[in-house]
């Protein structure tokens, strides 16, 4: 990485090498998670990359309409159900043309955990060269908010909604990060916009790691429309979802799990949904549930971390 | 799969004794693809297997994408493409109808991408047989769609499809059918064109301006989402290319000639139409039994021929109309099914140009679903039954040939009415 044989880099400024190449006033929500994540990752990545995108809230910016869009990057607009397919076409044409690339599949979790995820896993089994990125919203927000895989325990959206016999999702949401990490790519890691120098730091070492093969990034980008919650919060929430352990941040490198910021003392998982529409109807009992589901996804998470630390696991390591 | 003897009577070729599959294989290898999507399906998996043989012995200088399925394949040729590569896949029957969303997306993308389907049945009795409702339940997709005889055919038809495809002037997918199990399997001699006539064939393209590409920093992109009067432009462009591909398909034709020495006759096959005073319409590997006997009736005195269409996508209306008219009867022979017009697919598609045709009678023949040959007595009876037509006799509009109990008087009504009541 020329970048960091310049100096150590310590703000996060100091990541952002490149031009936003959005334009300045964009369709998004005031206070959205994704448009602050899409601005974010071309001006660490560069602006050569080749991002591709769905149906989704991030397609009419991403994407544009006719012949025109909000940004200068080369995209391509691909289907829900093969965005890491066409993402694969696009860097096996590029490497058996010997075309410099770094190809970015930028997808909700709709497409990441749901409909796309088939393609996903084999892309990741594939080892294709290029970097995934899941921007999770937990739930179809462009669609008007309706559960999706990642949906939490009790969240309310359009499909799960309250009612006389319904307290929101009755069902635990998918962990997408391990799930992806268990395929033994290169690299695989979590983040979210309140550790920004965290962020870029792992899409740095995505970079790096797609000229081995798959890289995969799970990005918690909370949504202000479909969560219910002040569009200045956003970067509260992520600060909260990470304090609460609700969201840890970790990396994988060929399946080999690392802690990259651990919380001294996590908080009630009540502090993050305080903050959140979406979760207002719980009560102690049903914020229980919840609060057993990420004590025991971290429980996992640190067994597997320890594990991963005394094993040697029969793939080659280059971190 | 190295040559054993070479036919010095046939330019740029040598014989060898393959099958069908191993025919569309080697036109692809022929034609160079950058990148391949592979992922299993009877009657099409020799396809693959052969082409990732071809690439484990470093024949085959491409990326071998082995997907983990037929939608994932199309969407990874489709990218590929769209990048600028020349790309290759192969399915059948419920891998193509699998990668269906995927098959639109390329043609409203305009990727001239390449690929190879078996046909094979679809519906819900899980036919592992022959039958072209595959073909006809993506027919709009926006492909060009054409249909081999035979293995030599297949070949030939692989590398023709690459420079309709990719023409300039065209830039839409298309996609070579030709019957399972009849074709996949049959083994028979291909003229087997040498690399450097194939690479001859195909250079046109090179000396063509380059299309648009999808390239790394390029401030380019594909797949916007198109409303209103973009979208319009995008659809009517593309009915015009397809209209284009039409003559542009004649063109290839004749150049192939020129290099390989054999030429089909573009959009449609005429066999023995001149004089002709009935006519059966078909397409891909029942053309064969059909000319044998046609051939045989002519020596009867029948004065009978056969359009073969080897363009289906677009439909070839006008050369179709050209060849047909003034005939005095015409019957359609159809390996496939559409319902709510009792006739079949390609059947009730000729009946829009009945008006053109100065009077033509026409009649409808469902044949060959699931494997049913069609047998050179069944063939026989249709050309009875269309000069039944042609001198008038009253006869079905539909016949189910190889199903007697389709024209019994009650068969259409329900098993409870036949049983006397619910």
């Amino acid at each position: 990485m020329t970048e960091k044989k310049k100096g150590k880099l310590t703000k996060v400024l100091d990541y952002l090498k490149h031009e936003d190449p959005f334009s300045k006033g964009v369709a998004f929500c005031p206070g959205c998670g994704l448009e602050l994540l899409l601005r974010f990752i071309p001006q660490v990545l560069g602006n050569d990359i080749v991002i591709t995108g769905t149906p989704s809230c991030s397609a009419p910016v991403l994407l544009g309409q006719n012949n025109q869009s909000w940004h200068t990057l080369s995209y391509f607009g691909t289907l829900m159900t093969g965005a890491a397919a066409n993402a694969t076409g696009l860097a096996r044409y590029y490497r058996k043309a010997g075309i410099k690339n770094t190809v970015v599949c930028f997808n909700g979790d709709g497409t990441a955990a749901d409909i796309g995820f088939g393609n996903l896993s084999g892309a990741a089994e594939r080892n294709e060269p290029f970097i995934y990125i899941c921007y999770d919203n937990e739930g179809y927000m462009n669609t008007g908010i309706q559960k999706s895989g990642t949906t939490p325990y009790g969240a309310t959206t359009t499909t799960t909604p309250l009612g006389s016999a319904s307290k929101g999702k009755n069902l635990r949401r998918m962990n997408l990060g391990l799930k992806m990490a268990m395929h033994k790519i290169p690299y695989a890691a979590t983040a979210t916009l309140s550790d920004l120098e965290d962020l870029a730091k792992k899409l740095l070492k995505a970079k790096e790691a797609k000229e081995r093969g798959f890289a995969f990034l799970h990005i918690f980008a909370p949504c202000t429309t479909g969560w219910g919650y002040a569009p200045e919060n956003t970067i509260e929430v992520c600060r909260r979802a990470v304090k609460t352990n609700y969201f840890p941040l970790w990396e994988a490198v060929n399946g080999k799990i690392r802690m990259t910021k651990t919380v001294k003392k996590p908080q009630p998982v009540s502090t993050y949904t305080e903050l959140i529409k979406k979760f207002a109807h719980l009560n102690e009992a049903d914020l229980q549930i919840l609060q057993d589901d990420i004590d025991y996804e971290y429980c996992m998470l640190g067994g597997l971390s320890v594990l991963e630390g005394e094993c040697q696991l029969p793939v080659s390591s280059e971190d | 799969m190295k040559p054993k003897t070479q036919d010095k009577t046939k330019p740029g070729s040598q014989i060898e004794v393959i099958t069908g599959n191993a025919a569309a294989a080697i036109g692809a290898k022929l034609a160079r693809p950058d990148v391949v999507a592979a992922y299993p399906i009877t009657p099409q998996t020799e396809i693959i297997e052969q082409i990732s043989k071809f690439h484990a012995d470093g024949e085959m200088d491409c990326e071998l994408i082995t997907v983990e399925g037929e939608n994932s394949a199309m969407n990874a040729v489709t990218a590929a493409c769209l990048a600028g590569g020349r790309v290759f896949t192969a399915s059948s029957s419920w891998g193509l109808v699998f990668m269906y969303d995927a098959i639109l997306a390329t043609a409203g993308a305009r990727a001239p991408v390449v690929m190879v389907n078996v046909n094979r049945e679809t519906p819900g009795i899980i036919a592992v047989s022959c039958g072209q409702q595959d073909m006809i339940s993506t027919r709009d997709a926006g492909w060009i769609f054409l249909i081999a005889e035979d293995c030599q055919e297949i070949l030939d038809l692989v590398l023709q499809a690459y420079r309709l495809a990719e023409d300039y002037d065209i830039q839409v997918p298309v996609m070579v059918h030709y019957d399972g199990f009849y074709l996949s399997y049959l083994s028979e001699g291909v003229n087997v064109p040498f690399q450097e006539d194939a690479d001859r064939f195909l250079s046109v393209l090179n000396d063509q301006p380059q299309r648009t590409k999808l390239v790394p920093g390029g401030k380019l992109g594909c797949g916007t989402h198109g409303i209103l009067g973009g979208y319009l432009e995008l659809r009517y462009k593309h009915v015009s290319a397809m209209e284009r591909s039409k003559a542009k398909f004649e063109e290839i034709d004749k150049e192939f000639q020129e290099i390989f020495g054999r030429s089909y006759g573009g959009q449609i096959e005429e066999y023995r139409m001149d004089d002709a005073d009935v006519v059966l319409v078909g397409s891909g590997s029942m053309c064969g039994t059909i000319k044998a006997v046609i051939d045989e009736k002519r020596d009867a005195g029948v004065k009978v021929g056969l359009l073969k269409i080897r363009m289906y996508r677009p439909f070839p209306g006008e050369v179709m109309v050209a060849a047909l008219k003034g005939k005095k009867a015409i019957g359609v022979v159809d390996r496939s099914l559409c319902f709510g017009f009792k006739g079949g697919p390609i059947y009730t598609e000729l009946k829009a140009f009945e008006t053109q045709l100065g009077g033509s009678k026409m009649m409808s023949f469902i044949d060959g679903i699931a494997n049913t040959d069609i047998t050179k007595a069944n063939v026989e009876q249709m050309i009875d039954l269309t000069c039944d037509l042609a001198e008038g006799k009253d006869v079905r509009e539909v016949t189910w040939v190889s199903y007697p109990e389709a024209q019994e008087p009650d068969s259409e009504k329900p098993d409870s009415e036949k049983r006397g009541g619910l």
